[in-house]
């Protein structure tokens, strides 16, 4: 019998391996926002297991909001790398370090 | 009942169709001609819904308490409104020299304004998500606004990734805090926490406060907000200093004390935990900079750990405090950046602080007026900034935060170093170049009206007190 | 009338300090002069004027606290009149000797003034002195107490280009300051047990006192003795007795009017005239008055001692101060207060000329003070020779012995010191009796080795500062006589009122005469009589009846107990005793005359072949040594310790370790934090995130 623990075990998973995408990879900034992608679905298995569970509607709707809100998220996100892209002529992680300190 | 609803949103609904018809018309039109215009007109409509909410603002809940307009709403509001009226009207001189005064910006800003109302006045997980996202949105494309600047587009890039995590950490507790209390609004939480939080709760929340706690740039959340301060465009900056602090401290309040209210001790501990990690890191880090907008990034880490500090005190008091603390701040961070805004050398922007030698020298009246905004920013006693201190840190103490207050003591000490560092560049540093002289006469009011409020404000602090005592009444009960 | 005096000399010291640049410097000083004459002679009026009885003006309501009221008041009585005169008549002379004597100044610049500002501090001076003379209860006392002291600490200094004058300048202001702690520890108990600083109701307390007892340190002590002791420590540190003497002979690096005013006739007297006022108490003490008497007549021998050797001039007569006051202070001690009053009386004149003498020699022979390089000034300064001659005269006791005219022939210190002698003797201390005819046997040597020094032989040092010896001014002349007047005169027209006569004295000083006491007195006290005089040989004075001071303890200026007849006895010692003193006078004189006349070689000799003794006289008992190490080096080494170890070390290395190191490397340490990588940002995000979570995981949330 699969149960909620079951998914929320999922979501989890998905979720540390979204962030430890975010830190772990060096190489592409592509990556990273996939990375984003990950924590927000397995945001959303959360709540669709929630709702589900709980017999409420009210997380499946929440999730729908987040899907739009993650596409336009991702839209911003893409424009802005390509204007990066644009100035700087790469994409690498380890050269979005102009400012520090 | 829908009428009803759409009654208490309006003020929102006004300005979203405001920016949706500025951004069409200008489109279709004269584009970044009419930029100017726009700036103004914006902030004029600004102004007036500010007025509007302050006098004859709609109060109440909508949408089955989704959304919320209280008196604690309403002060956050015409804060939030007011200083984004403010940093447009700085703003247009400066983007216009530098060739960015693009007409989407004031589009921009009216809509991130638009989420923060909807921030402060959320009663519901998706209702705080949604407008978190809007200014969020908005806010990522304003600080890549100079799109050939490599310092600018890193800046909205980093900006823009670390702030997509801290959604989906935020994201991540409202899952939790869902799926453990059954609901999403602010009301049935608080019911659902009447006896006592389980461990998935409490862990929800701790996602939720970790995403806050990004937005208001508390340590160790804070690292985003050197670098995007010093890549985006100075008004940008001043914008993101001001405004944004003053919605996300609201929400924060907001949720602690309208969904956790129940539970203040599970919440007090890790907010003051944050509280003096940011005072410390803030004032600490500081230190070493030599660029006059890291250092007001520093600065403002420091300044929402001290605003924090009222927050875990948990009480009417703290609440009362954050608010009159957060004012302050508004206001003079509005006065430094207009000083910050005017700093040019050969047409060209310097944020180097040596720039400042002997200041005094050539400008005295402006080098006075920096000297009382420093002065208050490092919360010298005559200066209004020092009451600011003041309320925290009683508000603190009385809620028995003894140690908390002891440690703002301290860590307003080793901050004032970097204040008054600046302070004696400029009355008795060594001769330099001198910065080009003159100011926009836009700039040089806002300058002046600030610090004539920081020597002003000690009689009355212009009333806000007990106006903010209100407010703080309506959130916490 | 009491007013003007007191407010006078406060108001010249304003004017002149103050006003000096408005007046010009001449015009101040004349200023600051003239009030002190005009103080001076209201001074004189209200001496002459006054009959005794206790007169008390309320010039302001002062403090009021809980149960301590005090009013600033001026308490007049007999022992007020008579300081002031001494205080006023001296400051008035020394202002105008000043007027010679600061003329030219090589310690200060050309151009620079300093006149005015001595004019102002020694104006301040005697409105200090008179503030403490003057004053109803202990603190107004206390206030004047330390005005003198802040007074005299100004006046040591004034040279404050020369580093030993600022030494001596500390080393008074330090040394007063032990005797404060135990005067301010005596008002403190007093308050405590009286419950007021007035002296009325602390004279009527007194009897109450000395049934009191009170724990204090280790043990029980009578509270009359106890605070005597305290107050009399108070009273030695202002007096230079014993213990606390060793501020006196360097604080002669003053100028010397300063010396003559302060340090000869007006401060220090305070803690004799301190121990006069609080007679009731004392009278009550009788293990505080033998304290007293013991430490005076040591002091006065001591001194004397010291005296013999020393070779500048000033500091020999500042010994011999110190010396005259341990007498004042055996009479005090042994319950003659009159008889301290009288030598306080006629010191203050002979005292003040020697001084301002010797600055008259001084000021003519270039500032040179080693007695050394003297001799044979007589011809080139006949006036202060005379001078200096009468007060030598009036010192060392010169006088007709056992001549009586209704009143005793000779010079003041004759009458006052041969009083106070035997007094001692009366008292039946064998002590205090030996060491002061001893004592009187120094005084006579070293006064008149002085003389000879200074004034007879062969010129030795410096010829050309001997060419150009010269006598000084009127000004400084003038005051020199009018002193002289007194020195000789002052002993035999006051001899009755202070000692030779009970009832004048009782009615000198407003003390009620016992009328009930007397007769039933009369009945025991011949035969107590007797019985002395059948053990000390025939020669009465051929007084046969006794008076019996009576009165409440404060009905008078002084209080005599009943049982005290030191005062009647002394008129009826053997005639040994009444010759003792004018024998030493004669031995010191002649032992002088052999030395520094007639054979001027034996003093080196002598010193050669007595060398250890020599060092230790000429080293001063080797006091200051000693304090040196007892307390000077152990109270810098912990100074030291504290200032480089706890303040340097600790606070400051503790702040400055913060403020320059920790800070600092965390301001590196956080300026590396930001890489400027996003990966790293997030990374401390997580862990941020994960520490939270594991903290409320242990500490399980709900509390």
């Amino acid at each position: 019998m699969i149960g909620i623990e079951h998914y929320l075990t999922v979501a989890a998973m998905l979720f540390v391996i979204g962030v430890f995408g975010l830190f772990l990879n060096r190489k592409n900034v592509i990556i990273m926002l996939m990375s984003i992608e990950l924590m927000l679905l397995a945001v959303n298995i959360n709540l669709v297991a929630f709702s589900s569970f709980l017999g409420d509607l009210v997380g499946q709707i929440f999730t729908l909001f987040v899907l739009t809100v993650a596409a336009a998220e991702a839209a911003i996100g893409l424009a802005i790398l390509v204007c990066f892209f644009r100035v700087r002529g790469t994409i690498d992680v380890e050269d979005v370090n102009v400012m520090k300190g | 009942m829908i009428a009803a609803d759409i009654q208490v949103v309006l003020p929102e609904l006004v300005l979203s169709v405001f920016a949706m018809a500025a951004l069409m018309g200008a489109v279709y039109t004269i584009k970044d001609r009419a930029a100017p215009l726009l700036v103004w007109t914006t902030s004029g409509v600004m102004v007036l819904v500010a007025l509007w909410i302050a006098i004859a603002g709609p109060q109440g809940s909508a949408f089955e308490g989704s959304f919320t307009s209280d008196g604690f709403s309403v002060f956050a509001k015409v804060m939030i409104l007011m200083s984004g009226a403010a940093i447009l009207l700085m703003s247009e001189g400066y983007m216009a020299r530098h060739g960015i005064l693009k007409f989407e910006y004031p589009v921009l800003i009216t809509l991130a304004s638009v989420g923060m109302m909807v921030m402060v006045s959320a009663g519901d997980l998706i209702v705080l998500y949604m407008g978190l996202e809007l200014q969020s949105l908005a806010l990522y494309v304003v600080a890549a606004l100079r799109r050939d600047s490599i310092k600018s587009t890193e800046a909205g890039l980093k900006y823009f990734v670390l702030g997509a995590l801290s959604s989906g950490l935020l994201l991540y507790g409202a899952s939790l805090t869902y799926g453990y209390t059954g609901t999403t609004s602010f009301a049935g939480i608080i019911e659902a926490t009447e006896g006592g939080v389980s461990t998935g709760l409490l862990f929800g929340l701790v996602f939720l406060l970790a995403g806050f706690a990004f937005k208001v740039s508390a340590a160790p959340f804070h690292m985003w907000t050197p670098d995007v301060y010093e890549g985006s465009p100075t008004p940008v900056t001043a914008f993101f200093a001001t405004a944004p602090k003053v919605a996300a401290m609201g929400l924060f309040a907001r949720v602690v004390h309208d969904a956790f209210g129940g539970v203040v001790g599970d919440w007090q501990q890790i907010v003051a935990l944050l509280s003096v990690l940011s005072m410390f890191l803030g004032a600490i880090a500081a230190i070493g900079q030599r660029n006059i907008k890291r250092l007001m990034a520093y600065s403002s880490i420091a300044h929402m750990g001290f605003a924090l500090m009222g927050l875990a005190a948990g009480t009417v008091l703290g609440v009362q405090a954050m608010l009159i603390y957060m004012a302050i701040y508004v206001t003079m961070n509005i006065g430094t950046f207009a000083f910050i805004m005017s700093m040019e050398k050969d047409g060209r922007v310097v944020t180097d602080i040596d720039a400042l030698q002997m200041y005094s020298k050539r400008e005295p009246l402006k080098a006075l007026a920096m000297l009382v905004l420093l002065f208050s920013l490092a919360g010298v006693p005559p200066m209004v900034g020092f009451f600011g201190k003041l309320y925290v840190l009683r508000a603190a103490y009385d809620a028995g935060l003894g140690w908390l207050a002891v440690a703002g003591v301290l860590a307003s000490v080793i901050g004032a170093f970097y204040y008054l560092r600046i302070v004696y560049y400029m009355y008795f540093g060594e001769e330099r170049d001198a910065l080009d002289p003159g100011m926009s006469p836009v700039l040089w009011g806002f300058l002046m009206a600030s610090a004539a409020v920081m020597v002003v404000g000690i009689v009355n602090l212009f009333g806000i007190e007990p106006a903010a005592a209100a407010a703080a009444a309506s959130l916490v009960n | 009338m009491e007013t003007i005096i007191l407010f006078a000399p406060l108001a010249g010291a304003l004017i002149c300090g103050f006003g000096w640049k408005i007046l010009g410097e001449t015009a101040a000083q004349w200023v600051a002069t003239g009030l002190l004459f005009l103080a001076a002679f209201l001074s004189w009026i209200v001496f002459l004027g006054h009959d005794g009885v206790t007169d008390q003006i309320t010039i302001l309501r002062w403090i009021e606290s809980g149960t301590l009221a005090t009013d600033w008041s001026i308490r007049l009585d007999r022992l007020t009149a008579i300081m002031l005169i001494v205080i006023t008549t001296v400051s008035a002379l020394v202002h105008l000797y000043s007027f010679g004597y600061m003329a030219h100044d090589d310690n200060f610049r050309e151009g620079e003034s300093y006149r005015p500002r001595f004019f102002a501090y020694l104006s301040f001076f005697t409105f200090a002195m008179l503030m403490l003379v003057t004053s109803d209860n202990l603190i107004q006392m206390f206030f004047g107490w330390e005005g003198v002291g802040v007074a005299s600490y100004l006046l040591i200094g004034f040279y404050y280009r020369k580093p030993s004058a600022n030494a001596a300048a500390i080393k008074a202001f330090v040394v007063n300051r032990v005797g404060d702690f135990g005067f301010a520890l005596g008002i403190f108990a007093i308050y405590f047990l009286v419950d007021s600083v007035k002296f009325d109701d602390i004279f009527a307390a007194a009897p109450t006192l000395a049934e009191t007892q009170i724990t204090f340190l280790w043990r029980e002590w009578n509270a009359a003795n106890l605070i005597g002791v305290l107050l009399f420590i108070g009273a030695m540190g202002k007096s230079a007795q014993l213990i606390l003497h060793t501020w006196l002979p360097d604080a002669m690096e003053g100028p010397t009017p300063v010396s003559a005013l302060i340090h000869a006739a007006t401060m220090v007297t305070a803690g004799v005239f301190l121990v006069c006022r609080m007679s009731p108490i004392y009278e009550f003490a009788p293990e505080a008055s033998q304290f007293i008497v013991f430490l005076g007549a040591s002091t006065a021998f001591f001194a004397a001692t010291v005296g013999l050797v020393q070779n500048d001039i000033k500091r020999v007569i500042a010994y011999s101060t110190c010396s005259q006051l341990g007498y004042m202070f055996v009479a005090a001690g042994v319950g003659v207060y009159s008889v301290a009053m009288f030598h306080l009386f006629t010191h203050a004149f002979f005292k003040a000329m020697l001084f301002l003498g010797a600055g008259s020699v001084i000021h003519g022979m270039h500032h040179e003070q080693d007695m050394r390089n003297y001799g044979g000034l007589r011809h080139k300064l006949p006036y202060t020779f005379w001078a200096m001659m009468i007060g030598t005269l009036a010192i060392t006791g010169v006088g007709i012995p056992l001549l009586y005219l209704g009143f005793p022939v000779g010079f003041a210190g004759f009458v006052s010191k041969d009083a106070i002698i035997e007094s001692a003797y009366a008292a039946h201390n064998g002590y205090a009796f030996w060491l002061l005819v001893v004592a009187a046997l120094f005084t006579s040597f070293y006064s008149w080795r002085l003389m000879f020094l200074t004034f007879y032989g062969k010129p030795r040092g410096d010829h050309h500062t001997h060419e150009h010896a010269h006598e000084s001014p009127m000004t400084m002349l003038a005051p020199l006589g009018v002193l002289a007047l007194g020195a000789i005169l002052a002993g035999m027209i006051w001899y009755k009122p202070f000692f030779g006569d009970s009832e004048k004295v009782a009615k000198f000083f407003g003390i009620p005469e016992a009328v009930a006491m007397a007769e039933e007195s009369h009945g025991e006290e011949p035969a107590a009589d007797e019985a002395h005089s059948g053990e000390e040989a025939a020669g009465d004075h051929g007084e046969d009846h006794h008076f019996a001071f009576g009165g409440d303890p404060g009905d008078g200026a002084i209080y005599i107990g009943p049982d005290n007849h030191v005062l009647d006895e002394a008129h009826s010692v053997p005639i040994w005793v009444k010759l003792a003193p004018f024998i030493s006078m004669l031995l010191g004189f002649g032992t002088a005359y052999q030395m520094y006349i007639r054979r001027p070689d034996w003093p080196a000799k002598l010193a050669q072949n007595q060398r250890p003794l020599y060092e230790f006289l000429l080293n001063k008992w080797y006091f200051d040594e000693i304090y040196d190490f007892l307390f000077v080096r152990p109270a810098r080494g912990i100074g030291m310790f504290l200032w480089k170890r706890g303040d340097q070390g600790t606070i400051d290395g503790g702040i400055n370790g913060i403020a320059l190191g920790i800070i600092p490397f965390l301001t590196r340490l956080a300026g590396r934090a930001q890489t400027g990588y996003m990966f790293t940002y997030v990374f401390w995000m997580v862990v941020g995130i994960a520490a939270v979570l594991t903290w409320v995981s242990i500490t399980g949330g709900t509390n």
